[in-house]
């Protein structure tokens, strides 16, 4: 089975949670086993939101999850890119595994939002979604559903 | 057992924050300006037992005199740092081996 790994940034953007229970939902329904990797508050706002664990059923602690990364551990990285520092650790998932990868995008800044996907263009070969969004996830969603749907075809 | 720069931040007093909360961008032209030697590391490259994250190249200050490293550190929520850490002749000649330049 393909693997994928949603790979989560600071919990404080509220469009990141629904959408990292969406794209999980989205990519196992695409064939890929999933693992979420965040901070200890963003596993637990999953854990609240997904109480079951229907959608997400494999978590792991970013630190942990970066330190035991290697080449081609996953089949597909993505990541939730709405900081500075959100930029800096896609870059670095994204040079260690060396897979096929998708950057979300997001900030209600349009100049921070520029800033943030020219930094993500410059330094990897990774797909980019990007979108005006910061409460609602819609934005995102829409263009998110855009990318899964040619993954599909 | 090998240098794990997490509990030494966590247990030591013995280091300088040069900048915090900042953004990578700005925390490597630190590096760059203030550092009297400067080599460069491919980001996920580990360093002091911990992954170094940022943007490529990412510049890593060494003092071969005072034995001191000046490395950017990036948390989630708190954006990039950099730090001024004492070394051991190991581990900064294991640094120097992992350059790019």
């Amino acid at each position: 089975m393909k693997k994928a790994l949603v790979l989560l940034g600071c919990p404080e953007a509220p469009s990141q949670t629904p959408m990292a229970v969406y794209t999980a939902c989205k990519l196992s329904e695409n064939g890929y086993e999933v693992t979420v990797a965040g901070t200890p508050s963003a596993m637990k706002l999953i854990e609240v939101s997904d109480p079951e664990e229907f959608y997400i059923k494999n978590k792991i602690d970013i630190e942990s999850c970066l330190e035991n990364l290697e080449e081609n551990a996953f089949d597909f990285l993505l990541g939730f890119v709405h900081k500075d520092a959100a930029v800096s650790y896609f870059v670095t998932f994204n040079h260690i595994l060396k897979t096929e990868s998708l950057a979300l995008v997001f900030e209600k800044d349009a100049e921070l939002l520029g800033k943030f996907e020219k930094a993500v263009q410059d330094n990897t070969d990774a797909k980019i979604i990007s979108a005006r969004a910061y409460h609602n996830p819609t934005p995102l969603k829409v263009k998110f559903d855009r990318v899964i749907k040619k993954m599909e075809g | 057992m090998s240098f794990c720069l997490e509990i030494y931040l966590q247990e030591s007093e013995d280091y300088k924050i040069l900048a915090s909360r900042s953004g990578f961008k700005d925390c490597a032209k630190l590096i760059e300006k203030e550092a009297v030697k400067v080599i460069h590391v491919n980001p996920g490259e580990k360093i002091l037992g911990a992954r170094i994250i940022g943007l490529p190249p990412v510049p890593i200050g060494i003092n071969e005199e005072t034995k001191m490293v000046m490395i950017p550190y990036t948390k989630p929520c708190y954006g990039t740092a950099v730090i001024e850490i004492p070394v051991d002749d190991e581990e900064l000649a294991r640094i120097k081996s992992v350059a790019i330049d």
